[in-house]
């Protein structure tokens, strides 16, 4: 006869209090780190596992609930991601089962892929903020970028009149813009006239993936531009749905930072 | 046809910014030299790279912070408007720099806008060689285009003729217009290397064997640019034929049943009594 299952005896104050506590002491860390990655989508999930990986204090700002961000799926809502060499060689290293497609073209599935990336990233010691919209820059002498605004992201989304909560912020040594196409980071610094962008590039470009890796950068003192936000800021063609160059852009973008934080 | 004036060039310059694997300049460097026997023809390395090589180490870098400068600055941002050249950021410059750096196997996909690289160019090449008895030819494998008052918005090019001419690899895949059903069902979101496979053999590709061959079509344009002022024919089947579609380029210059049109195979003619 099967031995029943008996769950130990817990009540819902230990629970909620077991949250509260452990929420509290990893945010309370973690109001100043190494660095902050914008968008944890395959770049900033990249970035902060090569980051983390090297014992770096990483926290990552998602604006939803899930991690991934376009990384589940591939183009026209089809769940099979492509990257062109040399990027099945990160596949091989976050050990996702991928095949040769044609030559020079490799393609996975989407959530096996998307989740592997999210469990290495935590494997590696990331922290995540999930539901935290970023809202502002930290500021510092001469403009140098040292931390973020943030809120909880349903706060944006009630009326004010509501939902008149002030934003919290997070100092750091470095600021990673990974926010893809919005580049919410750089845009902001735009808006006081720190940084000019030029939005999208001029048209549809094959082979602009390697553009994206290229222009990978430090756009302003502490802050690093990686993914498609790479493409925003310095205005890139267009690109089909190919994650080769976010895990690549996210991989050098990493090692930029290393290399400031030297 | 006979033109009275005709400025026969007694050097051409075949500079060589673009893999040896999209180019043969050897036979591109032949084809010249056949139709015009009484210019010398060299092969020199890509046009940075050439004349900046007589220089020390100290002008080397000044030459190459002001190139990778202007090179940032002539990047067309937005198709849609003329002449939006803001100044460039570092990284962009420094993305200039690495390129440059580089002799042939440059990073492209980048925008240029066509004059402008041209006049860029053009402050590259040394006084000695600033004048009509030279035919600078600057083969490039990026991107560029120019501003068309018509339709408002910028157009990439594979060709600008005049002091030097530039011709870009890249552009002979990109400007021509590929058949339509091609970008319909880019698109609807077909895989464009899928897409390839299915249309393979309708257009230029990169890498594609035919490149070197349909490219001495428009090294003689660039050459009767120079020889009488205008670089075009009307005849599809002339390899002067300015071509905007795949299919015409395919046949103006691999498909037609002759070289030159008769009127411009008179020039050519004319030029060996010169």
């Amino acid at each position: 006869m099967e031995k029943k299952v008996v769950f130990s005896k817990v009540s819902e104050k230990d629970v909620t209090r077991a949250i509260v506590s452990e929420f509290t002491q990893q945010f309370s860390e973690y109001v100043e780190s190494d660095v902050i990655i914008v968008g944890g989508g395959p770049s900033g999930l990249m970035a902060g596992r090569e980051l983390a990986g090297k014992g770096l204090k990483v926290l990552i700002i998602e604006r939803n609930n899930y991690l991934g961000g376009g990384f589940w799926i591939g183009g026209y809502l089809m769940n099979k991601i492509t990257v062109r060499a040399p990027a099945q060689e990160i596949l091989s290293e976050l050990q996702i089962p991928y095949k040769e497609f044609m030559e020079g073209l490799y393609v996975a599935d989407g959530p096996h892929a998307c989740s592997k990336l999210i469990a290495a990233a935590c494997d590696a010691g990331i922290k995540i903020a999930n539901m935290t919209i970023f809202e502002d820059l930290v500021l510092r002498e001469e403009n140098r970028v040292a931390g973020v605004v943030v809120n909880w992201t349903p706060v944006g989304a009630l009326p004010r009149e509501i939902t008149c909560v002030d934003p919290v912020a997070l100092e750091t040594k470095i600021v990673i813009d990974s926010t893809g196409h919005d580049a919410c980071v750089v845009r902001k610094l735009e808006e006081r006239g720190l940084i000019k962008t030029a939005g999208y590039g001029a048209m549809w470009v094959e082979q602009s993936e390697d553009l994206v890796v290229e222009h990978t950068s430090e756009a302003h003192p502490g802050l690093i531009v990686i993914g498609m936000a790479v493409s925003t800021t310095f205005a890139l063609p267009r690109m089909g749905p190919t994650f080769g160059a976010m895990l690549l852009s996210g991989k050098r973008g990493a090692e930029i930072a290393l290399e400031k934080l030297k | 046809m006979s033109h009275s004036f005709i400025t026969i060039p007694s050097s051409i310059h075949i500079y060589q910014g673009v893999e040896t694997d999209y180019l043969n300049s050897v036979e591109i460097a032949d084809y010249l030299q056949a139709i015009i026997k009484q210019a010398v023809v060299d092969i020199r390395p890509d046009i940075h790279c050439f004349y900046s090589a007589s220089y020390d180490n100290k002008e080397k870098g000044a030459i190459l912070d002001a190139t990778a400068f202007e090179m940032a600055k002539i990047k067309i941002r937005d198709i849609n408007k003329k002449n939006c050249l803001p100044e460039p950021m570092q990284a962009e410059i420094d993305y200039e720099k690495r390129n440059l750096l580089k002799s042939t196997a440059k990073t492209f996909g980048i925008i240029y806008e066509g004059f402008s690289l041209q006049q860029l160019y053009l402050n590259l090449i040394d006084e000695g060689e600033k004048d009509i008895k030279h035919l600078h030819l600057v083969f490039t494998n990026q991107l560029f285009a120019t501003w068309d008052p018509g339709n408002i918005r910028y157009h990439a090019r594979v060709s600008i003729y005049g002091f030097p001419s530039i011709i870009s690899t890249s552009g002979i895949v990109v400007a021509p217009a590929k058949p339509r059903d091609f970008y319909l069902k880019r698109q609807l979101g077909q895989d464009p290397n899928l897409l390839k496979e299915e249309y393979k053999g309708s257009f230029i590709d990169y890498g594609d064997p035919r490149m070197t061959d349909v490219l001495k079509g428009y090294v003689a344009q660039a050459l009767f640019y120079h020889l009488v002022g205008y670089p075009f024919c009307e005849d599809k089947n002339c390899r002067l034929f300015n071509a905007h579609r795949q299919n015409e380029l395919l046949q103006a210059q691999l498909f037609s049943n002759y070289e030159f049109c008769p009127k411009h195979k008179a020039v050519l003619e004319q030029l060996k009594d010169n």
